[in-house]
């Protein structure tokens, strides 16, 4: 048929119509650019915000400062253990011995104490130098803040991703199999969701010290009960559906109708729930962190900073920074989440006047 | 006559639904020995009456042949269907006792496991909705992938030349470009021709049609009946068994017909001889609600009273609430299917003294 080639018929499947919406939602889509870019950019967070230099030329050759360990006497620089290239930078510039430093736009670590580079005690109120000053024991608020960033959205994601993984599996099990598998298995649920698990954070952390992995841990134990019952919802109500009768009638596996059929068509309230999860999992992170039940010190963390500004309450840039940080972030994730819950929605927002 | 491919002995496929107050007075009316081992065994049952919707139904399928099931809703027409795979939602529905004898197996004595071999394979279904029994994620190709690939260890590119040559059977244009489609890009006729491509792609012995094409416009009605009959003929010896409440289908493509009422059959006729002389009073009733063009201004004679609930099903003749002809016999003893002619049997007192 000629008529074919004339108008050519894309094919494109119901997830790449969404994503279509989804940029057509600019609000939404102008957000999720803007984190993925920032979070991309976190991880190598180190070439921006840091005290180590990326090059030194000293005496005509190169060293990388940020890939290794030098000594301060390596560079001709007059202090004890590892080099400070900010002095360095300061020194080469007034020998004017052809010797340079390449520091990072933001030359300060998140856990390097700079009392004896600033005058007077901390905290510092923000500066040029330090844009949203120091904190309580000199270190860097803003770079504080940055890798504050990476951590709290790494948590967020990685725990979204495990009480994902076992919600969905164990709501699609529940759903598909029903009977007695439901019953008992709601039981269980219920009875797991009755444990105080705030106060379970808290006993464990008094116990052991709490890091990255534990709290990854504990947090995944709580997350997953919610995402079960989305999950058994749609699974009670996608397997009574034709498409689902006539895989059946077709001799298809029960792996087959779980993982290709089912699953693929009850994803749509847990995709749009994610960036919510995501939110309330940083929030949950700030919430310990502020309580002092989270990640240990020295880790920069959003909800440690805020801490410490409600103990300094005077010095106004420790809680207020920290919060615009966290209010912006989250704002923008749910940003993404409107949309995305949006993209999905097969009405058109409408009514009758 | 051909073989017979499926025999089908006193199937029973009931839906035991839960009314207490009904559940009192069971026992006592229970006189069914399997039904009653059936409720001492099973607690799930407790609290639960049986909706008797195939009820101690017996008919044959031969090779080679289009068997009609015809019934108003509710006449048990699509339970019996189902129950030769065995797609009876369980609970509440379950087949109670029976036999279906495919190619001398009985197929309510295997596994689940087993009966996947069967589906699919040598027994495949089209249903009555189009526009929901494709999966609305998946692509058209793989849809019919999955189906051929369920039952044969074949290549993925030979089950792709295979899909591709039966989308051109079933009459699809450019078939390669339509295997990467999604459900929602075709029309309901163009995914009933999908879904007939899917259910054919194993040449099943036995395909069975529920209601194929009460969801379709009339012209795409005739296209679909056209092209099953078509791909029939190829097969001679596969059978389709055709479920429809539409008599103008039945005439036109079946060799034989049932015609059901309250979870029974109540005639078993060869086509021509139902349509010239009805026997059974619900079969006249059928035929003469069916509007005629030839005669005009003339007032649709339907049949008076609806079809009764399934659990308040008439003690006899389960038609007695309705039949114009029913006498005092009618409300005492039910009437068993009797031959009164070759290949033709009836459940009606009214034929009793003609054998």
């Amino acid at each position: 048929m000629s008529e074919d080639k004339t108008q050519k018929q894309v094919s494109t499947s119901i997830l790449k119509k969404r994503w279509k919406k989804f940029k057509t939602l600019k609000r939404g889509y102008y957000s999720f650019i803007v984190i993925l870019i920032l979070y991309a950019v976190s991880f190598i967070l180190p070439l921006f915000i840091g005290k180590d230099a990326l090059i030194v030329n000293y005496k005509g050759e190169y060293f990388f400062p940020i890939f290794k360990f030098y000594s301060a006497e390596s560079f001709g620089q007059n202090i004890q253990g590892e080099a400070n290239y900010r002095l360095l930078d300061k020194q080469y510039k007034e020998e004017n011995s052809g010797n340079w430093v390449l520091l990072p736009v933001y030359p300060f670590s998140p856990n390097e104490n700079l009392l004896s580079e600033l005058a007077g005690n901390p905290p510092h109120t923000p500066s040029s130098a330090h844009w949203a000053g120091t904190d309580d024991r000199g270190r860097d608020v803003f770079a504080r803040l940055a890798y504050g960033f990476n951590i709290g959205l790494s948590f967020a994601l990685i725990v979204t991703l495990l009480t994902y993984i076992i919600g969905i599996a164990i709501g699609a099990m529940l759903g598909f199999y029903g009977g007695k598998v439901d019953m008992f298995g709601l039981r269980i649920i219920e009875i797991w969701s009755t444990i105080p698990f705030f106060y379970l954070i808290i006993i464990i952390s008094s116990i052991l010290q709490p890091n990255f992995l534990l709290l990854t841990f504990i947090l995944t134990l709580i997350g997953w009960i919610s995402i079960t019952y989305y999950m058994r919802g749609e699974f009670y109500r996608e397997k009574a559906r034709d498409y689902v009768s006539a895989a059946v009638s077709m001799g298809a596996k029960n792996k087959k109708i779980i993982f290709s059929h089912i699953l693929p068509n009850s994803l749509t309230p847990v995709i749009s729930f994610a960036p919510f999860a995501i939110v309330a999992n940083i929030f949950s992170l700030v919430s310990l962190d502020f309580l002092g039940f989270g990640l240990p010190p020295p880790t920069p963390s959003w909800g440690q900073l805020m801490q410490q500004g409600v103990v300094n309450i005077e010095y106004w840039w420790l809680i207020t920074t920290p919060l615009i940080a966290m209010f912006l972030t989250l704002l923008a994730i749910v940003f993404i989440g409107e949309a995305i819950r949006e993209a999905f929605d097969p009405k058109v927002y409408s009514r009758m006047r | 006559m051909h073989k017979k491919l499926v025999e089908i002995k006193n199937l029973k496929t009931y839906f035991f639904v839960e009314d207490t107050e009904k559940q009192k007075s069971l026992h006592l009316e229970i006189s069914d020995p399997v039904l009653m081992e059936l409720y001492k065994t099973d607690k799930y049952l407790k609290n639960k009456v049986p909706a008797k919707a195939v009820d101690d139904v017996s008919f044959d399928i031969y090779e080679g042949e289009v068997l009609g099931i015809v019934g108003e809703s509710g006449s048990g027409k699509s339970v019996t269907a189902y129950s030769i795979t065995r797609l009876i939602p369980d609970p509440p529905g379950k087949i109670v006792s029976g036999e279906v004898f495919f190619k001398g197996k009985d197929l309510l004595k295997i596994s689940f496991e087993e009966m996947k071999k069967y589906r699919g394979n040598e027994i495949s279904m089209i249903f009555q909705e189009p526009m929901t029994s494709l999966n609305p994620v998946m692509k058209i190709g793989d849809q019919i992938l999955e189906a051929i690939l369920n039952h044969e260890e074949i290549s993925k590119e030979e089950a792709e030349k295979k899909a591709i040559e039966m989308l051109t059977l079933v009459g699809i244009s450019s078939p390669e470009k339509r295997m990467k489609d999604y459900p929602h890009q075709f029309s309901g006729g163009m995914r009933q021709r999908v879904m007939i491509a899917m259910a054919l792609a194993l040449h099943p012995s036995l395909l069975i049609a529920d209601e194929p094409t009460t969801a379709l416009d009339v012209t795409i009605q005739a296209q679909i009946l056209e092209l099953m009959l078509r791909l029939k003929r190829e097969r001679e010896e596969s059978a389709i068994l055709l479920i429809t409440h539409n008599l103008g289908v039945v005439a036109e493509t079946c060799d034989r017909v049932i015609v059901m009422y309250g979870g029974k059959i109540q005639e078993i006729s060869e086509v021509d001889p139902l349509f010239e002389k009805p026997l059974h009073p619900y079969t006249v009733g059928l035929l003469s609600s069916l509007p005629n063009p030839d005669l005009p201004m003339e007032e649709l004679k339907a049949i008076p009273g609806n079809i009764p609930h399934i659990l308040e099903l008439p003690k006899a003749c389960k038609f007695n609430t309705r039949c114009t002809k029913a006498f005092d016999k009618c409300f005492e003893v039910e009437p068993e299917l009797l031959e009164v002619e070759k290949n033709r049997f009836v459940r009606c007192h009214l034929y009793e003294s003609e054998k």
